[in-house]
């Protein structure tokens, strides 16, 4: 299979703070790809240099056989790119931004046949500063799409929509992957990733921790099963059963632990309660978090540590 | 640069100036701003200072009798010509980077050489508008002499260096602005005293030498030397620092402003400073 995409050891830094941490990655063409995490992973700052907006500090990165840095006009030409916010010309409608697009272009699509796609023809005549929000994102799309790119670029396309918006910028999207052309989407929502990509990266602090396609993330996020109870405030941890000792701790003071011998250690924490004096567990559980809830885990860690970042 | 590139450079650039055009023409707001200023200027002056340029004594009887107005319109219409350039463009660039409208335009294939090109059509097309209603109501309101043959051949090439002389300056000088709103505050510093140094509001000769000198580094002060040797009597030249019209320093500066100006626009202009 082509590659649309590799980098290799790929790291930039904001003053002290580090935003991408050595990325490696490869994206097979005609794949939806999407980059999934919080907000701060680093996802933005990577589809950025992906799209030549930011340097690299280090690494190499080939896009369809460019270096975004260094080849930005030739590589433009061949992709479309929706940013984060939108900001169409005011003073311009759809009709008209899409016609000169179109022009920059050397196979573009027709400006219906754009509109069509992301059911924006009703309105291809209103003003950009008439558009309501998603009807400018769907410009947005429309804008990415006009020229027949090989590859298309969706930075948190539908972030702010509400939930049927989100579906209908969903099918938007599946359309536009019915023509052919590999698509980088950055999201962080996980059910947006599930339903759109065959592929995900996990983007957490900087590095990619994880790769595959939804199923495999789930295996690997929802293997363990949690156990957990809320320890009396009194408690020395000292005495507690050694893999209890550096467990998660959450807000509440619960503590959590993820395992895949639950049988057991729920076996030695109940000896170690009894030999305690602990008849009852408090608040003792015993579950099978759902993938949604794992993504979270980890979304809640990343924006504890992002706080803890910032002065 | 290949040729095709270069080409379709060209062409782009000058698709791109009828969308900006599109849109400037749809904010009647803009547009009233862009032609009513120096109209307003005209008007003021010419009605406020309503006297006869000196003549020195042993020119007497030999120049024609000329009113200020005469003398101030070349002044305001390079200020115009240059306001419309470096003032206005560099503050529409400069909120377009910050307001990320360029990093948009910048996902496109949009050559960076293209848009240059649009925002120096964009100018030029106000410019000439402007110049054409300030000297329609030159004529008809302050008795203002029309250039002949040569004048309106030597006011074209001033144009048409001295739009762009003044854009790639407008571009260049938006690497130095920290925020979409200081933007009118760097611009209008710098341009302001220009117009007072340059020969727009007074008489250039009568400046101190000094400050002559320090106009001479900049593109306005020619264009309104060049725009003079348009509207003045050719006898006037007698008032010109040189005692000439100095059409050939005129060309070669404003030339030279385009050549420098441009390497730093297209060194440091950036689509995006939001971030």
């Amino acid at each position: 299979m082509d590659t649309a995409i590799s980098m290799s050891g790929v790291a930039k830094r904001y003053g002290a703070v580090t935003a991408l941490d050595g990325v490696d990655l490869e994206i097979a063409a005609g794949q939806v790809y999407a980059l999934l995490g919080p907000n701060g992973a680093g996802k933005t700052t990577l589809i950025e240099i992906l799209e030549g907006y930011r340097k690299r500090d280090a690494g190499e990165v080939s896009v369809l056989g460019f270096d975004p840095q260094r080849q930005r006009d030739a590589l433009n030409r061949h992709v479309g790119i929706v940013l984060q916010s939108s900001t169409p010309m005011e003073s311009l409608t759809p009709r008209e931004m899409l016609d000169f697009t179109a022009r920059l272009y050397d196979q573009p699509m027709n400006t219906d046949e754009a509109l069509e796609l992301v059911g924006l023809t009703e309105h291809a005549n209103r003003r950009g500063s008439k558009l309501s929000g998603g009807q400018k994102r769907r410009m947005d799309l429309a804008t990415s799409v006009i020229g027949n790119p090989d590859l298309i670029f969706l930075d948190e396309p539908t972030t702010g929509f509400d939930v049927t918006a989100r579906r209908q910028a969903w099918d938007v999207v599946r359309g536009l992957t019915a023509r052919g052309a590999t698509v980088i989407l950055t999201t962080h929502y996980l059910d947006e990733a599930e339903h759109l990509a065959q592929r995900i990266g996990l983007i957490k602090a900087g590095r990619i921790i994880f790769e595959g396609d939804i199923t495999a993330l789930r295996r690997e996020m929802a293997t363990d099963t949690r156990i957990s109870w809320q320890p009396p405030p009194a408690l020395d941890m000292s005495t507690l059963p050694e893999e209890w000792r550096s467990v998660r701790v959450g807000a509440d003071g619960r503590l959590s632990l993820p395992t895949q011998t639950a049988t057991q250690h729920l076996g030695r924490l109940i000896d170690w309660a009894s030999s305690h004096g602990i008849g009852e567990i408090p608040e003792l559980q015993v579950e099978r978090p759902d993938l949604e809830e794992m993504y979270i885990e980890i979304v809640d860690d990343s924006a504890a540590l992002e706080a803890a970042e910032r002065p | 640069m290949s040729a095709a590139n270069a080409l379709r450079s060209v062409r782009l650039g000058g698709v791109y100036t009828l969308l900006s055009l599109k849109a400037t023409y749809r904010q009647p707001v803009v547009l009233f701003f862009i032609i009513a200023f120096p109209i307003l200027f005209l008007i003021i002056f010419s009605s406020l200072l309503t006297f006869e340029l000196d003549i020195p004594a042993e020119a007497q009887g030999t120049v024609p009798v000329v009113t200020f107005s005469q003398y101030f319109v070349a002044g305001i219409m390079a200020s115009a010509i240059f306001g419309t350039s470096f003032n206005l463009l560099g503050i529409s660039l400069a909120i377009q980077q910050y307001d990320g409208t360029l990093k948009q335009l910048a996902a496109t294939p949009l050559p960076k050489t293209s848009f240059f090109i649009g925002q120096v059509g964009t100018a030029l097309v106000y410019t000439v508008l402007q110049l054409a209603v300030m000297m329609i109501l030159g004529v008809v309101a302050y008795g203002i002499d029309l250039p002949d043959a040569q004048g309106w051949l030597t006011m074209a090439w001033i144009i048409l260096l001295g739009v762009p002389a003044g854009c790639v300056l407008g571009i260049a000088i938006t690497a130095i602005i920290p925020s979409a709103n200081a933007a009118p505050a760097v611009l209008q510093a710098p341009f302001v005293l220009l117009q007072f140094i340059s020969g727009v509001f007074f008489t250039f000769s009568s400046m101190p030498t000094w400050l002559q000198w320090i106009a001479g580094l900049f593109p306005l002060r020619w264009i309104a030397q060049g725009l003079r040797s348009v509207f003045l009597p050719d006898a006037y030249k007698f008032a010109e620092p040189g005692m000439t019209w100095q059409l050939e320093m005129v060309a070669i500066v404003l030339a030279v402003w385009i050549v420098v100006g441009m390497s730093l626009a297209v060194f440091t202009f950036k689509w995006d400073r939001s971030s």
